[in-house]
């Protein structure tokens, strides 16, 4: 088609950027034109989406990139919002720390340090827990290694929940998760560039701008992504995928190089986490379900293993369905055949049949990475020798 | 710079890999002491509250049991973990409902000889369609990721987890369900009622015609050569794919035995109850994945543990916690000792 | 002639055993420097299990190994081709899904730098690092008589004696002073062999490297080796030159007549 259109070769691969950068970053100006139907994604649903984009293209240097399959990673989604929870809210009342924060006195109890930094410090924190549930268990083979990622995930939404007497310490609050969480805002570039909110919460339209934090979230988790897919690192991640043997003889050294995966992928959850800590305003035990696990897996598979495109496209397309439009959907049915059918009450069921669907028919993803293609290749060539000879 | 020299330097470094070796021998030994030390006191403090809660582990053990088998069964033949499992298991409560539920109206005021009939034809079904169900799963989806990277066929068995849940939530409703009191809930001894006694005596017969099955049939024998060499086994006439039904088959069946004993038991069941699964699939790691009796003693532990960290009240970490200390047990066993309590440590092959 | 060289590889008592079955026996084995050295023997006699214990992918039950004066007997597989230890398998093990180029860098793994962070940050020393490894790439790939076109090629889609000299271009870019090569010519034709031969000499004369082979075609083995090792149920029972190897009759007992002098005998490929 690029051809057809006489666009030289060398400028080819900004085509699709071009034309998907500007809808995306705009969103906010023109969704409005866009008309009525409860099936246009809110603002709201947008900034959803956006940190479920970051969280996929971190499971993806995990799952895609090293061949690490890890089911527990709304572990480190919910260090990150915890972290939100503990560094900016009344959570630890018996301190008083004041840091860069927007919206609260700088008397106010608990400790209050600025969302900018706490992002930082959620990815570290979460890449650290990576690094500490990496070292005993990455050894592991496949299957083992997936297990445990799943005690993980299992175990740490059950912590959480039960928190709030954990040795006669309350870490999360429990149930009822920390919240009220302090808003985000420029507080110092307001000085100098008044068009950027010094809070949040008090402009009239605080989604555009969480959006806008959002898109940048996004925009650095992909860069990283992308330098990191055409490094020594990612090279022997790839290797270590297709055959973990030959690559130690080749000097891989195995565990590093997988806990650098995991780190790597616990960083952008953890960042993902806070931010979405801070949007909700709390960090809520509900919102850490072994299920969002899946979800974000689901995300990888569909949009496409290693390919980083694909999966923001996944996760884009399955996180809007979650938010906002299955439940659309549902609705338009209904009022077009009468019907009552919830379907939101569907939606794990809907998601499990994406992936079985996905692995049978299209295990690739919708936009395969041009190495995934060229690996399926293989499969089918040895199946079919293999049909042949037996 | 020189190993030889690093580690002379250093002797403390060499000797490493033994000290944690013995290290963690240690640690396993005293943790085993606190355990029963743990155990003695809460005995010793109401020994007939000890012994109800060791009760319940046992009746729970032996459902476990029925359905850890199904893992290893699946996971010793083709070496995968199949995630929907649990959810076949809830399955089997299902159509134990419609069955024993709606179809027959068994409600206990049936005379003893109905209620034993109706109750072994409920179990027939279940255990008809559990196997169909299991046997399906595997000609449908599996079957064709034979040959594809490993991780395909583990992350396909966990959305037909979702599926089958949610199928189950569509056609029975979110909420419990279940049937009456069909078995006798006359207290025995130590409050332990006579449809425990019945769980564990049935599960006894089960236990014994599986055994034969693997032992002494034609299908037992496909099934363990498959097991130790798919190549072989296929060159020496077994038909591979068939020996592979079979025992997805065999797995759900028990399965469906499982899901009837529950309901019996506990009376009620819900859509979300393939979770239970991952209690039985841990039992199934514990006593060694791939190894029967394994699986039937890790279900055992694993039925006690829960059954003490619930009912016991002298510092039992209580019921909030029973996944989180039963995934901390795999971790655990995955880490130091991945072969399991019954299996041979993996060999070092390239 | 270089048998006189300090030696770079030595094992004594070297042992591996699998539950009861012993593969590899006490085996004393030296390699000196800038030698080419071939080890042979009937199939399943514990060559490749020998091979593995060299690189790490086995651990010794029992022995010393020491390389290039370290003791490395049990170190993981990285850490000794760290130390200069390379290898090829005996079933090609390319990283199929990856170009001929990019299997070259990742052999190159541990002589390059560049750390995560650095890499994401596009460094100039990592550029630089990156830009030179892939000029090294292109030139082993040359070295090895390979064709420009194959280098963006996936390795999977190379014809199999391409892929067998990618793989020893692979081991190459790590760098060794060892070069393990595992029956680096089943498969090849005469014609294939024969260059393979000469290329091996090339190697050491002119990169300097020392050569350990396993073999099973005679031609190759009787044509480029300076000493032969020969094993048989996991024990070594004969050492010396070409000449004494192959009018040994233990040596000729033990393959029963096949690839004893003069036979251009491959060996039967193991599947």
């Amino acid at each position: 088609m690029m051809d057809r259109l006489h666009i030289p070769a060398r400028l080819q691969r900004f085509v699709w950027p071009a034309i998907i950068i500007p809808l995306v970053v705009l969103y906010p100006e023109y969704y409005t034109q866009l008309g009525t139907s409860q099936l246009i994604p809110t603002l709201s649903t947008a900034v959803v989406m956006t940190v479920f984009v970051t969280m996929a293209v971190g499971l993806n240097m995990v799952v895609g990139y090293a061949g690490l399959l890890d089911l527990g990673y709304v572990a480190f989604y919910a260090a990150g919002s915890y972290v939100a929870g503990w560094f900016a809210s009344d959570q630890f009342a018996t301190h008083s720390v004041v840091f860069g924060a927007v919206g609260v006195q700088g008397n106010a109890i608990g400790i209050h340090v600025s969302i900018w930094i706490l992002i930082g410090v959620a990815a570290l924190f979460a890449a650290m827990l990576g690094v500490m549930i990496g070292l005993p268990t990455l050894r592991l083979r496949g299957d083992y290694l997936a297990l445990v990622t799943l005690g993980f995930g299992e175990i740490i939404p059950q912590v959480v929940r039960n928190g709030d007497h954990l040795f006669g310490q309350n870490v999360t609050n429990g149930v009822a998760g920390i919240t009220p969480i302090d808003p985000m805002g420029f507080k110092y570039a307001h000085g100098i560039l008044p068009f950027l909110p010094d809070n949040f919460l008090l402009t009239a339209n605080l989604d555009v701008w969480y959006y806008r934090v959002g898109l940048l979230l996004v925009a650095v988790t992909v860069f990283c992504s992308i330098r990191l897919r055409d490094s020594r690192l990612g090279r022997a991640w790839v290797a270590l995928r297709e055959d973990e043997i030959a690559a130690a003889a080749m000097g891989v050294p195995l565990m590093r190089v997988k806990t650098w995966a995991y780190a790597s992928g616990a960083f952008f959850g953890g960042a993902a986490g806070c931010f979405y800590g801070v949007y909700q305003g709390g960090a809520i035990p509900d919102n850490f379900k072994l299920y969002i696990s899946t979800l974000v897996l689901a995300m990888v598979i569909l949009g496409g293993m290693g390919n980083v495109w694909g999966v923001c496209l996944g996760a884009a397309v399955l996180s809007y369905l979650n938010q906002q439009g299955l439940g659309a959907i549902g609705n338009q049915i209904n009022s077009t055949f009468g019907t009552n059918i919830e379907i939101t009450k569907y939606e794990a069921g809907l998601f499990g049949l994406i992936i079985v669907l996905m692995m049978l028919f299209r295990p690739q993803g919708l936009i395969p990475s041009a190495r995934r293609k060229a690996e399926f290749e293989v499969i089918r060539e040895e199946a079919e020798t293999a049909g042949v000879a037996a | 710079m020189a190993t030889e020299t690093h580690t002379a330097r250093r002797p403390v470094l060499a000797m490493l890999p033994r000290v944690t070796g013995a290290l963690n021998r240690v640690l396993t030994i005293a943790l085993l002491i606190l355990l029963a030390a743990w155990l003695l006191t809460n005995f010793v403090k109401a020994p007939s509250q000890f012994g109800s809660v060791a009760l319940i582990g046992l009746t729970n053990g032996c459902l476990y049991a029925l359905i850890a088998l199904g893992y290893t069964l699946v996971y010793g033949i083709i070496e995968l973990i199949n995630f929907a499992h649990g959810d076949v298991f809830m399955w089997g409560t299902m159509i134990t409902v419609t069955v024993a539920g709606t179809h027959m109206g068994l409600d206990g005021s049936q005379s003893g000889l109905v209620t034993v009939a109706g109750v072994l034809g409920a179990m027939l079904c279940a255990m008809a369609f559990c196997a169909t169900l299991n046997a399906g799963i595997e000609r449908v989806a599996l079957r064709r990721l034979r040959d594809a990277p490993r991780l395909a066929p583990l992350i396909t068995t966990l959305g037909l987890s979702y599926v089958l849940s949610n199928a189950a939530q569509f056609f029975y409703g979110p909420n419990y369900t279940g049937i009456g009191a069909v078995l006798p809930s006359r207290v025995l001894f130590l409050n332990w009622p006579a449809k425990s006694l019945v769980v564990v005596l049935a599960t006894i017969p089960l236990l014994a015609i599986l055994t034969y099955i693997v032992r002494y049939t034609k299908q037992g024998r496909g099934m363990r050569a498959v097991a130790q060499d798919m190549d072989a086994a296929r060159m020496m006439g077994v038909d591979v794919d068939r020996t592979i039904s079979f025992t997805f088959a065999l797995a759900g069946g028990l399965a469906g035995a499982a899901g009837t004993l529950y309901l019996l038991d506990i009376t009620t069941t819900r859509f979300d109850l393939g979770q239970i699964g991952l209690l039985a699939f841990t039992a199934a790691v514990l006593g060694g994945i791939g190894n029967l009796t394994g699986a039937a003693l890790g279900a055992l532990i694993i039925g006690f543990i829960q059954a003490f960290n619930e009912g016991l009240s002298w510092h039992a970490p209580g019921e909030q916690w029973t996944t989180s200390i039963v995934f901390s047990v795999l971790i655990l066993i995955l880490v130091f000792r991945p072969q399991g309590i019954l299996g041979q440590p993996e060999a070092d092959r390239a | 002639m270089s048998l006189d060289g300090p030696p770079l590889l030595q094992t004594r008592g070297a042992r591996k055993e699998f539950g009861g079955l012993v593969a590899c026996s006490d085996i004393d084995f030296v390699v000196p420097e800038k030698s080419i050295v071939s080890l042979i023997g009937p199939n399943g006699a514990g060559k490749t299990t020998f091979f593995n214990m060299l690189t790490g992918a086995y651990k010794p039950t029992a022995g010393e190994i020491i390389f290039d004066g370290h003791e490395v007997g049990g170190l993981p597989a990285h850490t000794i081709t760290k130390l200069g230890v390379g290898r090829t398998f005996q079933n090609i093990r390319l990283f199929q899904t990856m170009t001929a180029v990019e299997n070259v860098l990742v052999g190159m793994h541990t002589r390059l730098r560049g750390g995560l962070v650095r890499s994401i940050l596009h460094t100039p020393g990592v550029k630089r690092e990156e830009r030179e490894a892939l000029a090294r790439a292109r030139e082993l790939l040359r070295y090895c008589q390979l064709p420009d076109r194959v280098d963006d090629e996936y390795a999977m889609n190379l014809a199999y004696g391409d892929q067998r000299r990618l793989e020893v271009a692979r081991a190459l870019a790590t760098e060794p002073k060892l070069v393990l090569l595992d029956e680096p010519t089943a498969g090849m034709n005469p014609q294939e062999s024969a260059e393979f031969t000469t290329f091996v000499s090339r190697l050491r004369d002119e990169r300097g490297l020392t050569i350990l082979l396993i073999e099973h075609d005679m031609k190759v083995v009787m044509g480029v080796s300076e000493r032969i090792t020969v094993l048989d149920h996991g024990e070594k029972i004969a050492e010396g030159s070409p000449l004494e190897i192959q009018s040994n009759d233990r040596v000729i007992e033990a393959y029963l007549g096949s690839g004893a002098a003069g036979t251009a005998g491959h060996g039967v490929a193991r599947t």
